[in-house]
């Protein structure tokens, strides 16, 4: 029972990670109905970014927003630079697109940084604390507590203010919005920013359970890709209950499903996408939209 | 006869022209580069059944690497757990592969584009785990060594007659390869000349208007997938058979996306597209990996690193490229040229007759 | 000078051409409605204007041109658009769509001010502020709609169509209101309708639009009572 409860809050724990990865897929996928195969290698190259601060000597508390703030800044310019170009395009075209980016980020992370595995260093130690006979460590509990925080600031900024308000009109009526002023062009600029930047965090801290190198995020979009479609790709509440669901649910196959073990554990990333896909497509808490022809 | 080859269009000599060049190419080229050139007709392969897959049917697979890995396993397992002749498992890894993929359809008709390249990606990602499990199957992360096959008699005695050299295992190999890369170049040629093609065609630009005019949707989106899993399971166990030996490794996700950009590169829905891709998709990495570590004035770290990272930037950046620039690929390209070309040479002729050129908005 | 004046506007949608040089003017403060048979290019002028089709001529707001620039840009001068089918954020609550109208404006205690003159035109709005948009029935969301427009503070409105598909009842009610804000706020309104009749009853002057050109205009009181123009073009 106490090893169970281990497992469950270290698959927490890694589900936060899940959870904000897939909530930067949710944040592109409702401003433009795609889903952005390169997020995982943005949020890989800004892990890199803020491995380079620190090893400058940077504090780590100071690396990190200064990391998001790039992160931000690099989002805007991509979709500047290779999506707005494409904007009409057809979806096969922008999907092939993201992929081709994540094939460039990979390898422009390669040629700077290398491909040697770096240890990237944790704000939380590994010690353990006795929470009422379970061992938690502070690193689960910090990364639960980063990760809580970083949904609940996206979630203040679409509720509650009125770049949130705008960055959803945009994202759902950008007809309507335009003649309600709201610059929509800018607007997905601006969500792109914002899903760099939450995407960035699930690197940050995933990346001292992993060693730092470019392949880094290549596991981990797979479960962001299972979290977002659990959830309903549509759904930032959805990312986040289906990145909690996935980790937990990866964490136990692992420790009690002997022929899942270590090396399987992505195939039940995969497993979750199939059978969601073909029993419930709209996921947890998508609506049951109508299908696009 | 002779009439009709006389007057046969451009396009045939054409075709007959690059069909000798291949068969000829051998001759004169090393044993190595034509293993090479028969890893650029193996990914021609893998390449058309993608391009039926996406260019014609619409429909986004990122995992095509998946199939040519169950082709190349395939293929492995028979030939060395069964000790079947290696070149008689390629037909058998086509068709099992291909009724994987038809099946694999079923599902992806319920998903949208968008869906089913996220699946199939995440098919791609997982392949290389999947394969090691089964280990005594498999062979595990070791996988599987096999003996390539020698030259039969029949094909030795007929390269000896015309060069009066031995011929190679790597050249047989390569001409098996060229065998049937030209008889699947041909079945794509009517497949997408005749009603299937049409059919799906008109799928991929709207399947309400297709539906309307009587196109049994689900059949042919999954035959397409079908055909398009057969054309990669012959590529694979193909692979197998030029490689010698196949390996999780061998699979990774980075394959996809290289048949991918192949796909792309030379222009999605045409049929010569391919060909031109697969050259390009197999040979860049190779000739930019091996161009810079030769150059000296380059240091040997920023060597080793390009020699890494080339590829991928190169592809990411020739992906993007390419669909913002030239959505049709390098045959799209081609195709505009001919066309300005043909427009120049017959408008300055009309000018002479004093004719007006056409139109160029109706051209 | 008139506050939206058009001059020679062409537009069309590709190949094919909807306006063939159309000319008008709304007065400062004034209501001016556009009529004509459907296909006639009335909403198409509309669109022209807020830089939805792209078109040729001149369209001049406040004596400035318009050409060349962003439907953003447009409605930020002043100009308020309710488009064909309301254009209602249906994934929005109500109150969402109203901070929507309001979120330019930075002058905090009018906007205040015009929040209760909303509800008091639309009560129905306050009762379900925190409901989605989608919730409304037809005649609900075009009070959205109105309201949300209203809420921009333009000095322009173009209205499209608000009587579609509403009772009778709730139409009159509707156009009592947009001839309030007319008064009371200054706003001058350009208008596209089907009826006639009453869209006559509240503008000052009229455009009948036929295909893509100009047929009639003139006073509205004047084509009412013309008989000929009645009969030939409204269909009353």
């Amino acid at each position: 029972m106490q090893e169970f409860l281990q497992q469950l809050v270290g698959g927490l724990a890694i589900g936060g990670i899940f959870a904000s990865l897939a909530l930067a897929l949710v944040l592109i996928y409702n401003a433009m109905g795609l889903v952005n195969f390169a997020q995982g290698e943005m949020a890989m190259l800004a892990t890199f970014v803020a491995y380079a601060l620190i090893n400058r000597g940077m504090s780590y508390w100071i690396a990190l927003p200064v990391t998001l703030v790039l992160a931000f800044g690099g989002g805007i310019v991509i979709q500047r630079v290779v999506i707005r170009p494409v904007e009409k395009a057809p979806i096969l075209t922008l999907v092939i697109i993201t992929l081709g980016l994540a094939t460039l980020l990979n390898g422009l992370a390669g040629f700077i940084f290398g491909y040697v595995p770096r240890s990237f260093p944790s704000a939380f130690s590994a010690q353990t604390i006795d929470l009422l006979g379970v061992f938690i460590s502070y690193r689960d509990l910090g990364v639960i507590g980063v990760s809580g925080l970083v949904l609940l600031a996206v979630y203040l900024l679409l509720q509650h203010t009125t770049v949130g308000l705008t960055l959803r009109a945009a994202a759902h009526h950008p007809e309507a919005s335009r003649l309600l002023g709201v610059q929509v062009s800018w607007m997905l600029a601006l969500g792109w920013g914002l899903a760099a930047a939450v995407g960035a965090v699930s690197g940050i801290m995933v990346a001292p359970i992993l060693l730092l190198e470019p392949n880094m995020m290549q596991s981990i979009i797979i479960y962001a890709f299972a979290a977002a479609v659990l959830g309903g790709i549509e759904s930032p509440i959805g990312a986040v209950v289906g990145g909690l669901i996935v980790g937990v649910t990866v964490n136990l196959a692992g420790a009690y499903l002997p022929f899942v073990g270590g090396d399987l554990q992505l195939a039940v990333g995969l497993a979750i996408i199939i059978v969601v896909l073909i029993i419930r497509p709209n996921g947890l808490f998508g609506r049951a939209a109508a299908r696009r022809v | 006869m002779l009439q009709r080859i006389r007057r046969a269009p451009p396009r045939y000599w054409l075709v007959g022209v690059v069909v000798l060049f291949f068969i000829g190419f051998p001759t004169v080229i090393s044993s190595f580069l034509a293993s090479e050139w028969a890893q650029a007709l193996i990914l021609a392969i893998a390449i058309m059944g993608l391009n039926i897959l996406v260019g014609y049917s619409g429909q986004l697979s990122l995992g095509h690497g998946a199939f040519m890995a169950l082709g190349a396993y395939t293929s492995a397992i028979l030939a060395h757990r069964f000790k079947m002749d290696l070149v008689a498992t390629i037909p058998i890894a086509g068709l099992l592969t291909g009724m994987v993929g038809f099946v694999f359809g079923i599902p992806a008709l319920r998903l949208s584009a968008l869906y089913l390249a996220l699946a199939t990606f995440a098919l791609a990602v997982v392949t290389p785990s999947l394969i090691k499990r089964p280990a005594e199957l498999t062979g595990g992360v070791q996988g599987i060594i096999l003996t390539q096959p020698d030259p039969p008699a029949f094909a030795q005695s007929a390269y000896g007659f015309l060069t009066g050299t031995a011929m190679t295992s790597d050249q047989w190999i390569y001409y098996i390869c060229l065998f049937c890369a030209l008889i699947l170049l041909w079945f794509a040629w009517n497949l997408v000349r005749h009603r299937p093609g049409r059919a799906m065609r008109a799928i991929r630009d709207g399947e309400v208007a297709a539906a309307a005019s009587g196109v049994n949707i689900a059949g042919y989106k999954t035959l397409a997938f079908g055909i398009s899993a057969f054309y990669a399971g012959i590529a694979g166990a193909l692979f197998a058979l030029a490689a010698g030996f196949v390996s999780p490794d061998t699979f990774p996700v980075s394959l996809s996306i290289q048949l991918l950009v192949g796909a792309v590169v030379g222009g999605l829905a045409s049929i010569p597209g391919p060909l031109l891709g697969a050259v390009f998709a197999y040979f860049l990495p190779i000739e930019s990996s091996q161009w810079v570590p030769n150059q000296s004035w380059i240091p040997d770290q920023i060597a080793s690193t390009v020699k890494n990272a080339g590829p991928a930037v190169t592809y990411g950046a020739i992906l993007i490229l390419i669909m913002i620039f030239a959505p049709n690929g390098i045959v799209g390209l081609l195709h505009r040229g001919y066309v300005a070309l043909n427009r120049r040479l017959r408008g300055a002729a009309d000018r002479e007759t004093g004719q007006m050129p056409p139109n160029p908005q109706t051209v | 000078m008139a506050l939206l004046e058009l001059e020679e506007v062409r537009a069309g949608y590709g190949p094919t051409s909807v306006l063939h040089g159309i000319s008008l003017e709304v007065p400062d403060g004034g209501v001016v409605s556009l009529l004509g048979a459907n296909g006639a290019g009335k909403t198409t002028t509309l669109r022209a204007i807020t830089g939805g089709v792209r078109w040729t001529g001149d369209i001049r707001f406040r004596g400035r041109s318009l050409r060349r620039m962003a439907t953003e840009e447009i409605v930020r001068r002043g100009i308020a658009h309710v488009p064909e089918g309301r254009g209602i954020c249906t994934e929005l609550t109500v109150d969402e769509n109203l901070r929507l109208g309001s979120h330019l404006r930075r002058d905090a205690p009018e906007v205040k001010k015009d929040y209760d003159r909303v509800f008091e035109y639309f009560p129905v709005l306050k009762q379900r502020r925190r409901l989605s948009a989608s919730t409304l029935s037809g005649g609900e969301q075009q009070m959205l709609a109105l309201a949300r427009a209203f809420l921009m503070r333009p000095t322009l409105m173009l209205l499209d169509e608000p009587s579609l598909g509403l009772a009778p009842i709730i139409v009159r009610s509707i156009f009592e209101i947009i001839r309030s804000i007319n008064e009371t706020s200054q706003v001058a309104v350009l208008l596209v309708e089907q009826n006639a009749r009453i869209a006559l009853d509240l503008s000052m002057t009229a455009y009948v639009l036929e295909v893509g050109r100009v047929a009639v205009h003139g006073a509205a009181a004047e084509l009412r009572s013309d008989d000929s123009v009645r009969r030939s073009y409204l269909g009353y």
